[in-house]
């Protein structure tokens, strides 16, 4: 196996982690294990002064929540670290004053405080895990095809995830299939929108060529981040399959195991080649 | 265009007629939800409508992605809206279906409402190796979804949709159909589901005997209130298409395809009339 990992340069000084399949694979709203070595691995990057952030799609639960269900396994991630698409989302529907129906978790809609969701114009989604039912959808797809200018914001365009039990179909394909059926196009917040990346490493205060991202998703994550001019690294945990190596569309600029992987190479790298 | 092998198109059908007519078509295909009925309504005069149709000898079919519920429930409903027609002349995109998994030996999970399961009565749906999606809202939840994702994703089963309609009309409004939970799956897994029903090309010209294969596909109509799925899918399949304005018709659903409908008409009424038209 070529192991090239041409992420490895004296450029970069910053990481932004992916969450689900990264630091852990969740089991639901409450738990979730680790991912071999991952607890450790952000402790190194803390030792050793590597500034971070987290950036995810998650859309099951605020960032509040989020960090409180990893410090629950172990993890020490503070909720400024951490950035998600429902935060990005309240600001775009204030913005543009419109009155969303939303269809999140009841857990998400605390994110969405203040709003009007009266008569709603536009439809805004997450990752609704048993809230996809058809009647919901059916809601959705009524106020989307009922509406003169339809407005579908998706909070990540994911394909589907990991979680203990098994892989999960995530909220973008639920996006698409309302694209479909009401002849519309969605806006997607979150990964691979570059100016989610760019919120990332404006909070590193780097440059996007200074950063890498650790991701288990090749699309989102690696294809995404590239296109946002960072490095992007495919990790061999989460949802990852071999085939996610072999294809023509991204290439990771490397791969490794997991995270603690990822972060004991760059630290190597760094004490070599200083 | 495809186009089929010409022998006789020039020459007048032996009709039984001593005065042949000459007309545009040769078939119809008719589709039955939102152009003969809407809900538990006939459109008006459709059913004289169709009469007019049988008594001219033009041979007709109606062909409906209908999956939720089965041919003979099918029947029975229209029979009580009161057309007159035989169980032969309906073709469903569940029929299709069955066909295919028949033929190829394949093993359902049926994600059909219940009524429409009698229709696959008899297929072996021990350890299934196919997915197969109709319009079934009790059963299109978060578990069966994830489910039917890993079948197809991590078990290498097929992907089956009996249709992919956008949408259907109830009396209530337009409702989500199954082709939002099939392009999902589609694009979760990123396999392309293989589609039975209307606007696939194959459907079209399944539902056409073979008695006829020897006419031109120009010659036989489609007539639908779906623009993409009865209008542009029988376009596509190098059928004529009428779009009637019941239904699920909006303002200005033409306008919003590349090839151009044969005809526009009002309701299934104005078809048939311009179907029988004598050139």
């Amino acid at each position: 196996m070529s192991n090239t990992q041409r992420w490895l340069t004296p450029d970069i000084k910053g990481f932004i982690l992916d969450i689900s399949g990264v630091l852990y694979n969740s089991s639901g709203s409450e738990g979730g294990e680790p991912v071999e070595g991952s607890i450790e691995a952000v402790q190194l990057l803390r030792q050793n002064k590597v500034p971070f952030r987290c950036c995810s799609n998650e859309s099951t639960a605020s960032c509040e929540h989020l960090c409180k269900k990893l410090g629950r396994i172990g993890f020490d991630i503070r909720p400024e670290e951490v950035i998600c698409p429902a935060p990005v989302a309240y600001s775009l529907l204030r913005e543009r004053n419109l009155r969303p129906y939303l269809l999140v978790k009841d857990e998400v809609l605390s994110e969405f405080d203040g709003l009007n969701t009266t008569n709603p114009n536009c439809v805004v989604m997450g990752d609704a895990q048993d809230k996809f039912s058809y009647e919901n959808l059916n809601r959705a797809f009524s106020v989307l095809i009922n509406s003169p200018k339809p407005v579908l914001i998706s909070m990540g365009c994911g394909r589907y995830y990991k979680e203990t039990d098994g892989m999960k179909i995530d909220v973008g394909a639920y996006a698409k299939g309302l694209e479909y059926a009401a002849g519309i196009k969605a806006e997607y917040l979150g990964k691979p929108n570059p100016s989610f990346f760019g919120l990332a490493v404006e909070l590193l205060k780097l440059k996007p060529s200074d950063c890498v991202m650790i991701g288990d998703d090749i699309l989102n994550d690696v294809g995404g981040s590239q296109k946002a001019g960072l490095k992007g690294v495919l990790v061999r945990s989460g949802k990852y399959r071999k085939d996610d190596e072999k294809r023509p569309d991204v290439e990771p600029d490397g791969v490794v195991d997991n995270l603690l992987d990822a972060v004991k190479q760059y630290l190597n790298f760094k004490a070599t080649s200083a | 265009m495809p186009t089929r092998s010409l022998t006789a198109v020039d020459q007048p059908e032996p009709t039984g007629h001593k005065h042949v007519k000459m007309r545009r078509f040769c078939m119809a295909l008719i589709d039955v939800s939102g152009t003969l009925h809407i809900e538990d309504q006939a459109v008006q005069g459709a059913v004289e409508a169709i009469d007019r149709l049988r008594a001219s000898g033009i041979p007709f079919r109606f062909v409906t992605n209908t999956t939720k519920e089965s041919k003979r429930a099918l029947h029975n409903r229209l029979s009580s809206l009161g057309f007159h027609i035989s169980p032969e002349e309906i073709f469903t995109s569940m029929t299709a279906a069955r066909k295919i998994l028949e033929a190829k030996k394949w093993r359902p999970w049926l994600l059909v409402s219940d009524e429409a399961l009698e229709d696959f009565e008899g297929i072996s749906t021990d350890n299934p190796n196919a997915v197969v999606v109709g319009l079934a809202p009790e059963r299109l939840n978060y578990a069966n979804m994830n489910m039917a994702f890993d079948m197809v994703f991590n078990r290498g089963a097929h992907l089956m949709a009996i249709h992919k309609s956008r949408y259907y009309q109830t009396k209530h409004g337009l409702a989500l159909g199954p082709g939002a939970f099939v392009s999902g799956l589609e694009y979760a897994t990123g396999i392309k589901a293989q589609v039975v029903g209307k606007p696939d090309a194959a459907f079209f010209h399944s539902a056409i005997p073979g008695a006829l294969s020897t006419h031109k596909l120009n010659e036989i109509v489609m007539v639908g209130d779906d623009v993409r799925d009865d209008v542009q899918g029988a376009l596509k399949a190098g059928l004529s298409a009428i779009l009637v304005k019941t239904g699920k018709y909006k303002e200005g659903d033409e306008k919003t395809i590349e090839q151009e409908c044969t005809f526009v008409a009002n309701d299934v009424v104005q078809a048939v009339e311009y179907i029988l038209e004598e050139l």
